[in-house]
């Protein structure tokens, strides 16, 4: 269904492309003299190594490793690796018993007084230190984070079942990043802070490279905190105030992002609770999770560019798909009257702020329902998750980027219903010709663009100069959710017939925030007319728009087996995710999104425009 | 590319190729009960006249589409003829309803109950009993599967997605012509609404008298034969909707799939597990040893691989402060097919911080207990006439173990001389001197590979009841944790059932050191194979398993230097368990559209 999620062209403007070239230069330029510096610390490095007697272990002081060099930090530490192997000892423990996670524990003992000590209860935590403080060798505070909480360490020599001497010689060697295991008593500091009293303490993994940090101590301790903490769905992020910023490495490792941007988190978890609320919402309504194939002989059910790939053994050729929409519909005409999945699509195109080359949707398709009963369905959809995952119907997001005011999303059912043509004709004080698919309509409609300043760049079919017309005058008006609904039948090779205005479609897009968000329609199941339908498609190609439908034979003759009355939809996970998290951009909302190759020069993307 | 099933049409309406009916010599097969009853409308097929350019014509669009994804198999010469006469048969149905104001193609059908639920509700009619309250009067829809025909009198067969129940259609109370329609216009394969009320006849066969119908959907072709659609193997999986059609227990093992992944969730989901995302497309394809497909991104000019794990990016989740992520998800590996194996296939994969192998051996038992518990009520599976029983604990025991329980062969006592070990392995296991069996042995580098390689080739078929071996060695095993008490052994398992290897973990590899060393070494071995591949027959076709590149994921190797917590990782076969559970003999039965060889 979600055929036009992606409509966005990976064409970029000729001078886009230039600047990306000359950005590219520079980018090379300034990984040669990064490269050459390295080079030059490493030759320093190793001169210093020799200069040095083998058996020396360096040991500095917690303050002082902040302020060195990454390398020579990495070096030291591998040495202190080295000197425990040497020694017998297995730096990497096979298992620590945990009792409880930090949250538990927080919750568990949150409400001690002041002062309090529990001596005889013993605990047994772990996670991450992500602060070390001392205020002499014989004790030391850290601050552990584990399972989105944090809670303070304080380690006290005298507690300890480690000998003076050992205690301090111990925690000097433990790094800010180690990951450690506990075992001890809880209680509250003096101050009030919920704090572990280590009888045992042992550093399971280690944090070999130094930890990014907040720049001036002061931020570390951030009294804002505990609010970035809070942060729920559906409120606004400020990333801009992450103590990692720097947005190429927070993508291409999302560990560290996970590790000191403690929201980060959230929008993960965020994304996985929208995933279930609708597999929840559409399990309830008696609906099968099916799964079809990622690889397909032809890449069906929307229009967009492939990934081509191979397969040695049955030397076939075969394509990503686009869009799971045939082969589900072919499970309803095999007697699955509700089925859906929620899966991968594979999309050959430019990466930008709302396009990654795999994204995730749901489709489902319902027999015997129709469009207006998706809608209906759409809006308890969208509601309820809203209410649920938020508590109320209104979000907030920057739609205007970070620097301008968050706008609010009213997502109170029912949602607007947008007419398409009877809306943009009474808008633009249009007159569109009756029989889009003729001449007359494609003339008018070029001439309309050019009127209103509207770029359509060729090939100008009759439905691409529509579709810039709509995104225009109607799309824009969609902040708040709007349907926008029946569409021409040569926008939409896959939708009923209206049943009662000809020319046009049973279908409608969700628009919230003036993105496209979920595309439905009555399904088309009247085989002859659906052969027509991609014969048509054929001619948009021939004319130059390689992002009209394909034909597969296969899909056809199931129709002619007979696909009762069906309600077909599709929803971009991904962006609904962005909306609920207030991102900006869909690589906030991936784990692991696409990124151009480190130190090589991207392509230009225009070369690559044909087929 | 995508045009290629296009290009033979003309611009020209197909409908018009569609009104002639095909020459065919024989264009009414009589002997088929779906064509029986409408005698009236076969005198109008006669009247076709049988065009040769046309009828080639509709030939060659058939036969061009066929080179599409997967070209329906239905060529037989006469059974294609007979396929075009009834669709023309049924294309002029399709005119004549519309030329009465009917459209065959409904907009939508408000149903009051399916037909399970009318079986469950009225299973205390007795026979010859009617209800016709007014809670009585019922709409249901579905696909008419059979029918029989009387003066006045007609008993058709509908089947929705919960089951089936019987149309009882009276001439006197349906209004008008519709039980003249319903006789000359309704096949079977079409899809109906009806509405009437409920009554358990004589023979006891509940129900629906029908005061009203409509064709919801027209059917243009006939439904296979019960024994055509279900011994033509390749049109089954080529048409999966046809099989579906024909044999109903199809459509319940993709119903028990969806149980079974949806158990899999709770279970998990119960313990604190989340679910995340990771990519598909991947820089370097790692985690597993496989052939990886390749692809290309365009517009960022680069080379992608296809995942073959999930495993390097869900570590990168631990490093990042998730203690328990999984991920449900297909794996690609570019490899022959069988009826074990689909290019495509689905895993679960999980990962606990703080765990080690043993509590993932739990979490095993755990999930497919629960699934078998959720599918068929019981811990016991006849697969393939095999009684499998699931009661925990299931047996845990190492490799050694088992191999010297199979073979009298103690590895443990043997050293580190390879040859001396290989000599033994022959000698015990009386490996003649060409057998394809010592050529295996032969080609292992170490100890360990050659205990692995006796493993497989003679404990793993007679593991049938769910067996755990434990403590791989660590030659085969480059991302397990090395054992806490063996050395040269990792803390790992595979889980087997039926012969077969269900899920693999270990406690993870978390020293950055270590994993670097093995995956270096992966590559070394990987590369020694290839040059050694390329060299042997240089002329002949170079050895396609191993042409492909490893590369180091050195960014998996970063993450570990960041430090990741003591954790232990699963993977599950989910297509294998679900073969299991519902006795299935081919990953092909499980997969709704298996990846076919291309037809010729």
């Amino acid at each position: 269904m979600a055929d036009n999620v992606s409509t966005a062209n990976s064409t970029p403007a000729p001078s886009e492309a230039e600047a990306l070239s000359k950005n590219a230069r520079k980018k090379e330029l300034k990984n040669k003299q990064k490269e050459e510096e390295r080079r030059r610390k490493e030759e320093e490095k190793e001169k210093k190594a020799a200069a040095m007697p083998k058996s020396v272990v360096q040991k500095p002081s917690a303050a002082d490793d902040e302020d060195m060099d990454p390398t020579q930090y990495f070096d030291n530490r591998l040495k202190t690796l080295a000197a425990q192997k040497a020694a017998g000892l297995n730096p990497y423990p096979h298992k620590f018993h945990v009792t409880m996670s930090i949250l538990e524990y927080i919750e568990k003992y949150e409400t001690l007084n002041s002062g309090d000590h529990l001596e005889d209860v013993q605990v047994s935590l772990a996670g991450r230190l992500m602060n070390k403080r001392s205020s002499s060798s014989k004790l030391f505070f850290y601050d552990l984070h584990g399972s989105g909480g944090k809670v303070q360490v304080m380690a006290d020599a005298r507690r300890s079942d480690l000998d003076e001497a050992e205690f301090s010689k111990y925690h000097s060697g433990v790094k800010r990043g180690d990951i450690v295991g506990i075992i001890g008593f809880p209680g509250k500091s003096k101050r009030g802070e919920l704090s572990i009293f280590p009888k045992s303490f042992i550093v399971l993994s280690h944090c070999l490279h130094m930890m990014p940090r907040q720049k001036s101590a002061a931020a570390a301790d951030n009294p804002n905190a505990k609010n970035i903490d809070a942060w729920t769905p559906g409120s606004v992020r400020n990333p801009d105030a992450y103590i990692l910023k720097d947005q190429e490495t927070r993508y291409r490792q999302r560990y560290l992002d996970l590790m000191v941007n403690s929201e980060v988190r959230h929008i993960f978890k965020t994304r996985a609770k929208i995933v279930s609320y609708v597999r929840r919402f559409l399990d309830n309504l008696d609906f099968l999770e099916v799964e079809t194939p990622m690889m397909n002989m032809i890449a069906g059910g929307a229009a967009a560019r492939p990934f081509v790939t191979h397969h040695n053994d049955l030397n076939m050729t075969l394509y990503m798909r686009i869009a799971p929409e045939l082969y589900l519909k072919e499970l309803v005409v095999g007697g699955l009257e509700r089925v859906y999945e929620i899966g991968k699509q594979f999309r050959n195109e430019g990466i930008d702020l709302t396009h990654n080359p795999e994204f995730t949707t749901c489709e489902f398709y319902m027999a015997f329902a129709d469009y207006n009963d998706l809608m209906e369905l759409t809006e308890q959809m969208l509601s309820g998750m809203v209410k649920e995952l938020t508590g109320g119907y209104k979000i907030k997001y920057h739609a205007n980027g970070l620097d301008n005011d968050p706008i609010e999303i009213d997502f109170t059912p029912p949602f607007r219903r947008i007419d398409m043509i009877g809306e943009l004709e009474k808008i633009a004080n249009l007159s569109i010709p009756k029989d889009l698919a003729g001449e007359e309509a494609n003339k008018y409609l070029a001439k309309a663009c050019t009127d209103f300043d509207i770029k359509c760049p060729p090939p100008q079919t009759t439905t691409r100069l529509l579709d810039k017309l709509v995104g225009h005058f109607l799309e824009e008006t969609c902040v708040n959710p709007a349907f926008i609904i029946n569409h021409p039948e040569i926008m939409s090779p896959l939708a009923k017939w209206h049943r009662s205005k000809p020319g046009l479609t049973e279908r409608f897009e969700l628009f919230i925030n003036k993105h496209e968000l979920a595309n439905a329609y009555t399904e088309l199941n009247d085989p002859v007319v659906q052969r027509q339908r991609f014969a048509d498609q054929l001619k948009d190609r021939q004319s130059g728009d390689d992002e009209a439908m394909a034909l597969d034979e296969t899909f056809c003759t199931a129709l002619e087996y007979g696909l009762p009355p069906t309600g077909g939809w599709g929803l971009g996970i991904d962006r609904l995710a962005m909306l609920l998290t207030d991102s900006q951009n869909i690589k906030e909302v991936l784990l692991f999104p696409a990124m151009k190759p480190q130190d090589e020069p991207p392509v230009k993307a225009v070369e690559n425009l044909k087929i | 590319m995508e045009a290629l099933g296009l290009k033979v049409w003309s611009s020209k309406p197909l409908r018009h190729l569609f009104h002639l009916a095909s020459s065919s010599s024989s264009p009414l097969p009589t002997s088929k009960s779906y064509l029986s009853s409408f005698s009236s409308s076969s005198s109008s097929i006669r009247c076709c006249s049988s065009s040769s350019t046309a009828a080639a014509a509709t030939a060659a669009v058939r036969k061009q589409g066929g080179r599409g994804r997967r070209s329906p198999a239905d060529s037989t010469t006469n059974s294609t003829s007979d396929r075009d006469a009834i669709r023309a048969i049924r294309l002029k149905k399709v005119e004549e309803l519309r030329s009465k104001g009917f459209e065959p193609y409904a907009y939508k059908w408000d149903r009051t109950h399916t037909a399970n639920q009318l079986q469950e509700i009225y299973k205390h009619l007795e026979n010859g009993e009617e209800s016709n309250g007014e809670d009585d009067q019922v709409s249901i829809s579905g696909r008419i599967v059979a029918r029989r025909a009387f003066g006045k009198l007609a008993f058709l067969t509908l089947r929705d997605d919960s089951g089936t129940i019987q149309l009882y259609c009276e001439k006197e109370r349906l209004a008008d012509d519709q039980f003249e329609q319903l006789k000359s216009l309704v096949d079977i394969g079409d899809i109906l609404g009806a509405c009437g009320s409920i009554k358990r006849t004589e023979k006891g066969e509940l129900s629906v008298c029908v005061n009203s119908f409509l064709i919801l959907t027209k059917s243009l072709l006939p439904l296979p034969d019960k024994f055509h659609g279900l011994t033509d193997v390749d049109k089954r999986y080529r048409q999966r909707y046809v099989d579906m059609i024909a044999n109903p227990d199809v459509a319940d093992v993709f119903r028990k799939r969806a149980k079974i992944v949806s158990i899999i969730r709770q279970t998990v989901e119960s313990v604190g597990f989340i679910e995340v995302d990771t990519p598909v497309l991947q820089g370097a394809a790692g985690g597993a040893e496989a052939r990886p497909f390749i692809t290309h991104h365009n517009s960022l000019g680069r080379d992608l691989y296809l995942r073959i794990a999930t495993e390097l990016h869900l570590k990168r989740m631990l490093v990042g402060g998730f203690e328990k992520v999984y991920e449900i998800g297909r794996i690609f590996r570019n490899e022959g097919i069988s009826t074990r194996h689909n290019p495509e296939f689905t895993t679960i994969e999980i990962y606990e911080a703080y765990s080690d192998y043993e509590s993932m051996m739990n979490m095993a038992e755990e999930i497919v207990t629960q699934c078998a518990l959720a599918v068929n009520g019981k811990l016991t599976v006849d697969y393939q006439g095999v009684e499998i029983n699931l009661e925990r604990p299931w047996r845990r025991e190492t490799m050694h173990n088992l191999v010297k329980e199979a073979t009298g062969i103690d590895f443990s006592e043997l050293g580190n001389d390879l040859n001396a070990v290989k000599e033994e392995t022959f000698s015990k296991l009386n490996i003649g001197a060409n057998s394809q069996e010592r050529h295996l042995i032969e080609a292992c580098t170490s100890v360990g590979r050659l205990l692995n390689e006796v493993f497989e080739m003679v404990v793993e078929p007679t593991l049938v009841q769910p067996t755990f071996v434990l403590d791989y060695p660590v030659e085969v095993s480059p991302l397990a944790k090395p054992h806490r008490r063996h050395a040269g052994l990792t803390e790992r398992f595979e889980l087997f059932i039926c012969g077969r290897e269900l899920g693999n973990a270990f406690s993870e590899l978390t020293d950055p050191l270590d994993q670097r060393a093995r995956l270096e070494e992966q590559v070394k071995q990987h590369n020694q194979k290839k040059e050694a591949a390329v060299s042997k027959d240089s002329d002949t076709k170079v050895d396609d398993d191993v042409s492909y590149e490893v590369t180091l994921d050195e960014d998996f190797l970063t993450a570990l230097e960041y430090g990741m917590p003591p954790a232990s990782g699963m993977g599950l076969g989910v297509d294998r368990l679900v073969m299991l559970l519902t006795n299935s003999a081919s990953i092909r039965d499980v997969i709704a559209f298996p990846v076919l060889k291309i037809q010729q």
